[in-house]
C-alpha cells in the first residue's frame, strides 16, 4: 500500500497545487518585506518592481483558481485531498490580499517625506517585522502541516492587534505635532492599517491550515488585542 | 513476408475453407437427393391400385337374403358364387382353364369388395351396379409397367390369355389406378396388392405412446432432482456418467434385456406394443436426460437467486422459474428421442415383432408390427409388389421423422419467444 | 437515536477452509441507509448475504457467530429461511427479473406468501409496488408485457418493486447501478432516498460518491476484515483510519 494516487496524473496535479501556493507564498512574503523596506527607507524607486511583482502573483492566483477547478471535476476529491484543494483555495485568496495589502503600502511611500521620527518608525518597523515572521511561519506550518505552529500564529494575532494599536497612537501623535503634516500621516495611518489586515488576512491562512491537518474548525473567537477606534 | 503477402495468404486460407465447407454441403445434399429421388421413384406407385371396373349383378336365389336384410344377415351370406358368376362375365372365356386365368386376374378380395358394397346399400337385391375391384398383384404390376412382356410365356407371371385379356381391358378403359386406400387401411398380408401399413401404423403409435408416457415423466423428474436436488458427490458423478454412457449403448442390447427380463421373466405378451413400449422407454430415457439436463444446467444462477430472494423456496423455485425455462430445450430433446425410437429396428426384432401380422392391434396388448420392422418383412419377401410397398413405408417413416422434427424446432422457438 | 435494526457480532465466514469474513461487528440503523465498500474480494458482498441467508446456497459456505434482526437470531439453524426472506429482500448487481409478464414479477412473491388472494388484491399489491419504485407511469398500460422487454434502469427498478411487494422491513442492494448509465443510477439514487423513509436499506457499492450521496453511515471492509464504520461525512471528509483514508482517496496500490 503506497502513499502515492494509483492514477499518477492525480498524484501531479495536487503536486502541482501545492507547489504553485508555496511559489505564491514565497512571492508574497518578498512583496511584504519589499513593500515595508520602501515604507521605512522610504525608497521611492522600488515602486515599479513592487508593483510588476503583484502582477506576478495575481497570475499565480488565477493558475491555481483553474487547477482547482480542474480538480474537483475531475477528481471528485475526497477527505484529505478535498480539505487540501479547498484550503488551496482559500490561501491563495489570502495571500493575494496581502499581496495587494503590501502593493497599496509600496504606493503610500511616494508622498513620505524623508525625515521621519525615529520612534515613528521604530514602532511601524517592529509592526511590519511580526506581521513578516507571522507569513513566514503560517507558510511553514503549511508546508509542514504543522497544526501546533498554524495555532500558535493564529493566537499570536492577539499581538500584531497590539501592536498596530501602539504604531497607530505614534502617527497620530506625529500628526497633532504639527498640522502640515496630515497628507502623509494619513498615508502612514493606512499603511498601519494595511498591516493589521494582513495579520488578519495571516490568521486566516493559520485556520485554514488547522483545517487542513486536523479536519477540525478551531474552535472559539480569535484573540483580540486592543482596537483603535477608527 | 511482407504484411500485404501475410493478409493474402489469409484471405486465401479463407476462401479455401468456405470452398471446403460448401463442397461438403453440396456433396451432403447430393445423396440426400439421390436417396430421397431413389426411395420416391420406388414408392410412389405404391400409393395406387390398379382396379378393374366390373358389373355385378346381386341374384337373390345365389345370395339367400331379402332387401333390407340387417348388418349380422349381410354378414352371414355368401357372396362368393355373385363374386365367380359376375366376375367369368367380364370377358368370355371358353373353358374352366380360362376361367381360371380369368378370376386369377382379379385380387382374393373382390369377394369382401362386393359384400362391403351391399353392406353401404342393403337394397341391390336384383340390382346390378358398377364396382371398381382390386387387380391381383401380376396385373397391378403389369399396369404400372414392372413386368417385361417380351418374354416367353413361360418365363412370364402371366399367361397369354391374360395378357389378351388385359389388353381388352385396356382397350375398354375397363381398367384403372385408383387411391391405394388398402395401403393405409390393412394390415400385412401374403397378397401383396391388399397388403398395407395399417397395423404397423397402429403397432407403431401405441409403442411411441407407451414409450413417451413412461419415459418422458421419468426422464425429467430424474433429471431435475439430478440437476437441482442432488448432492453433488461421487455417487452422482457416477450416476451421470453411467447415464450418458447408456445412451450409447446399441439399441440390440436394449432388446436383449427386453427378451430376458419382460419376456422371459415378466412373461409380457410377445410381439405387442406393450413390450415394445416399454423396450424404446429404457432406451430413450437416457437420450432425454442428456438435454433436459443441459437446459436445466444452462438457466442462469441470476434466475434461482431472484426466486429464493423474494422468499421461494428451493422447490419453488426450480419448478415455477428454473424448468419453465428448460422446457423448450427439454422437448425438442424429447421430440428427437422419439424420432429416433421411431426409427428403431432391432430391438423390436429381438422382442417378435417380426411376427406376421394380419390384424390391426386394437390395444397395445395386441400383437403388431411397426414401421421399420414391416419395412424389414417386406424388404425380405420375393414377389415384386412388396417393392414399391417398402419403399412407400419408408417414405411414410421419413414423414413422421421430419414432420417430428419441425415439431420440435417449432415448439421450441414458440416458448423461446415467450419466455424471452 | 435510531434503532438498531440488524446487529452482527463476531460475525465470521468460511467457505471450505478459507475464511472470507473475521469477526465483523456492524449495526445497521432502522430506516436509514448504510453503505458498505470495499475493494473487490473484501467481503461486503459476503456481508449482507449472510443477512437474508443467501450464503445458504453455496455448499461449502459456513457461517459462525451473531447475527440479529429484532432480536432474532437470522443464524438460528431451525430459523424458516422462507419467512426471513419475506422480511429481507434483495436487489442484484445484474437485474433479474423473473421471464414472465411485469405483472408476473411482481405478483409471484405475494402470491407465495399468502399476500392477495383475490384478482383484485393482487392488482393493488402491483399498482403499490410499482408506484413506490416510480415505474407505474411507464409500464401500467403494459403490465403483460414481458419483464426483459424493459430497458436496463426500468428492469432494476422492476426488481427493486418485486423486492417491496412482499412488504419487506430491510433491503439489501448489491451494486444495484454498476450495471446502469447515470440516468437510470440517478433515478435509483432518488428512489433510495425516498425508500429509506419506510425501508433500512444496506447498500454495497464501488462509487465513492454514490456512497456519499445516499448513505447516512458507511462501513468500509477490507480483506474480510471491517476497517472503519461510521457517519457517512465522517468517514469521506475525515476519516479515522488511514487505510480507509487511502482507499477513499485512490492511494491504494
Amino acid at each position: 500500500m503506497s502513499n502515492e494516487h494509483t492514477v499518477k496524473s492525480y498524484e501531479e496535479e495536487l503536486q502541482f497545487l501545492k507547489d504553485s501556493l508555496i511559489k505564491m507564498g514565497s512571492l508574497t512574503e518578498s512583496q511584504l518585506s519589499d513593500a515595508m523596506d520602501a515604507v521605512i527607507k522610504v525608497d521611492k524607486d522600488s515602486i515599479d518592481k513592487i508593483i510588476k511583482s503583484d502582477e506576478e502573483i495575481n497570475k499565480f492566483r488565477s493558475k491555481i483558481d483553474t487547477q482547482i477547478m480542474n480538480l474537483l471535476v475531475k477528481r471528485a476529491p475526497m477527505a484529505i485531498d478535498l480539505r487540501e484543494t479547498i484550503s488551496s483555495l482559500k490561501i491563495s485568496q489570502d495571500l493575494e490580499r496581502i499581496g495587494d495589502l503590501s502593493k497599496s503600502n509600496a504606493k503610500k511611500v511616494k508622498p513620505l517625506p524623508l525625515d521621519l521620527p525615529d520612534e515613528l518608525i521604530g514602532n511601524l518597523k517592529r509592526l511590519g517585522e511580526l506581521v513578516m515572521k507571522q507569513l513566514k511561519d503560517v507558510l511553514d506550518s503549511y508546508v509542514n502541516k504543522n497544526f501546533d505552529k498554524a495555532k500558535e500564529v493564529w493566537e499570536k494575532d492577539e499581538q500584531v492587534d497590539d501592536l498596530t494599536y501602539i504604531a497607530m497612537e505614534s502617527v497620530i501623535d506625529f500628526l497633532s505635532k504639527d498640522k502640515k503634516n496630515l497628507d502623509f500621516s494619513t498615508h502612514l495611518i493606512f499603511a498601519t492599517k494595511n498591516l493589521e489586515r494582513a495579520g488578519d488576512h495571516i490568521t486566516n491562512i493559520a485556520e485554514t491550515v488547522c483545517y487542513l491537518v486536523k479536519g477540525e474548525y478551531l474552535k472559539g473567537n480569535r484573540p483580540k488585542g486592543k482596537v483603535i477606534q477608527e | 513476408m511482407t504484411k500485404e503477402e501475410r493478409l493474402k495468404k489469409r484471405h486465401q486460407a479463407e476462401k479455401r475453407f468456405r470452398f471446403y465447407g460448401l463442397t461438403s454441403i453440396f456433396v451432403a445434399l447430393l445423396f440426400v437427393v439421390i436417396l430421397v429421388q431413389n426411395i420416391f421413384s420406388k414408392g410412389s406407385s405404391a400409393f395406387k391400385k390398379t382396379v378393374i371396373t366390373t358389373e355385378i349383378f346381386f341374384d337373390q336365389e345365389l345370395l339367400e337374403i331379402q332387401n333390407g336384410a340387417s348388418q349380422d344377415e349381410i354378414m352371414e351370406a355368401d357372396f362368393y358364387d355373385v363374386m365367380i358368376e359376375n366376375l367369368i362375365k367380364a370377358y368370355p372365356a371358353k373353358d374352366r382353364d380360362e376361367e381360371d386365368e380369368l378370376l386369377k386376374l382379379f385380387s382374393g378380395e373382390a369377394e369382401i369388395e362386393i359384400k362391403k358394397a351391399f353392406l353401404k346399400d342393403n337394397n341391390l337385391i336384383g340390382k346390378t351396379i358398377t364396382l371398381d375391384l382390386t387387380a391381383s398383384d401380376d396385373i397391378d404390376q403389369l399396369h404400372k409397367g414392372n413386368y417385361p412382356r417380351d418374354l416367353p410365356e413361360e418365363r412370364r407371371r402371366i399367361s397369354n390369355f391374360q395378357l389378351i385379356i388385359y389388353d381388352y381391358f385396356v382397350e375398354k378403359k375397363k381398367i384403372s389406378k385408383n387411391f391405394n386406400n388398402y395401403f393405409f387401411t390393412n394390415g400385412d398380408s401374403r397378397d401383396p396388392e391388399i397388403a398395407g401399413i395399417g397395423g404397423a401404423l397402429v403397432g407403431s403409435f401405441y409403442s411411441i405412446l407407451i414409450c413417451l408416457l413412461l419415459a418422458f415423466p421419468i426422464a425429467v423428474l430424474a433429471s431435475i432432482y439430478l440437476e437441482e436436488f442432488a448432492p453433488k458427490n461421487k455417487i452422482t458423478d457416477f450416476i451421470e456418467i453411467n447415464i450418458n454412457n447408456l445412451a450409447a449403448v446399441p439399441s440390440i442390447v436394449y432388446g436383449l434385456l427386453a427378451l430376458q427380463i419382460l419376456l422371459a421373466t415378466i412373461q409380457l405378451p410377445r410381439s405387442t406394443p406393450l413390450v415394445a413400449g416399454i423396450t424404446l422407454a429404457l432406451m430413450t430415457l437416457p437420450r432425454i436426460i442428456i438435454p433436459c439436463r443441459a437446459s436445466l444446467k444452462a438457466v442462469p444462477p441470476s434466475i434461482r437467486e431472484g426466486a429464493l430472494a423474494v422468499g421461494a423456496s428451493k422447490f419453488q423455485s426450480v419448478f415455477h422459474h428454473v424448468v419453465p425455462l428448460a422446457l423448450p430445450g427439454t422437448l425438442s430433446g424429447t421430440i428427437i428421442g422419439l424420432a429416433q425410437a421411431l426409427g428403431e429396428t432391432a430391438p423390436l426384432i429381438l422382442i417378435g415383432m417380426v411376427a406376421f401380422v394380419v390384424d390391426i392391434p386394437s390395444s397395445p396388448v395386441d400383437p403388431s408390427s411397426s414401421l421399420p420392422v414391416q419395412v424389414y418383412l417386406w424388404s425380405e419377401s420375393a414377389e415384386r409388389g412388396f417393392v414399391e410397398k417398402t419403399s412407400a413405408t419408408i417414405m411414410m417413416l421419413l414423414t413422421f421423422l421430419i414432420v417430428m422434427n419441425f415439431v420440435a424446432v417449432y415448439l421450441r422457438q414458440k416458448f423461446e419467444k415467450r419466455w424471452n | 437515536m435510531s434503532n438498531i435494526k440488524i446487529k452482527s457480532k463476531n460475525l465470521d465466514v468460511f467457505y471450505g477452509d478459507k475464511q472470507a469474513l473475521f469477526d465483523v461487528n456492524l449495526d445497521l440503523n432502522e430506516k436509514e441507509v448504510t453503505a458498505l465498500i470495499g475493494p473487490s474480494g473484501c467481503g461486503k458482498s459476503t456481508f449482507i448475504r449472510c443477512i437474508n441467508r443467501m450464503n445458504d446456497v453455496i455448499d461449502i459456505c459456513k457461517v459462525t457467530g451473531n447475527i440479529e434482526m429484532d432480536g432474532m437470531n437470522i443464524n438460528d439453524k431451525n430459523l424458516d429461511v422462507v419467512a426471513l426472506r419475506e422480511k429481507v429482500g434483495m436487489v442484484f448487481q445484474k437485474p433479474n427479473p423473473f421471464p414472465k409478464s411485469i405483472y408476473d414479477n411482481i405478483s409471484y412473491g405475494p402470491k407465495i406468501h399468502g399476500k392477495g388472494e383475490t384478482k383484485s388484491e393482487l392488482d393493488e399489491i402491483v399498482e403499490n409496488s410499482l408506484r413506490k419504485s416510480a415505474l407505474w407511469e411507464e409500464v401500467k398500460d403494459r403490465l403483460d408485457e414481458p419483464g426483459t422487454s424493459l430497458s436496463g434502469g426500468q428492469q432494476q427498478r422492476l426488481c427493486i418493486a418485486r423486492a417491496i411487494s412482499v412488504n419487506p422491513e430491510v433491503i439489501l442492494m448489491d451494486e444495484p447501478c454498476s450495471a446502469l448509465d447515470p440516468i437510470a443510477t440517478a433515478k435509483i439514487e432518488e428512489l433510495i432516498d425516498e425508500l429509506k423513509k419506510t425501508y433500512t436499506i444496506v447498500i454495497v457499492t464501488h462509487s465513492m460518491a454514490q456512497a456519499v450521496r445516499v448513505s447516512q453511515k458507511t462501513g468500509f471492509f477490507h480483506l474480510g476484515k471491517l476497517i472503519e464504520v461510521g457517519k457517512t461525512e465522517k468517514i469521506f471528509k475525515n476519516p479515522d483510519n488511514k487505510m480507509t483514508q487511502d482507499y477513499i482517496t485512490g492511494r491504494f496500490g
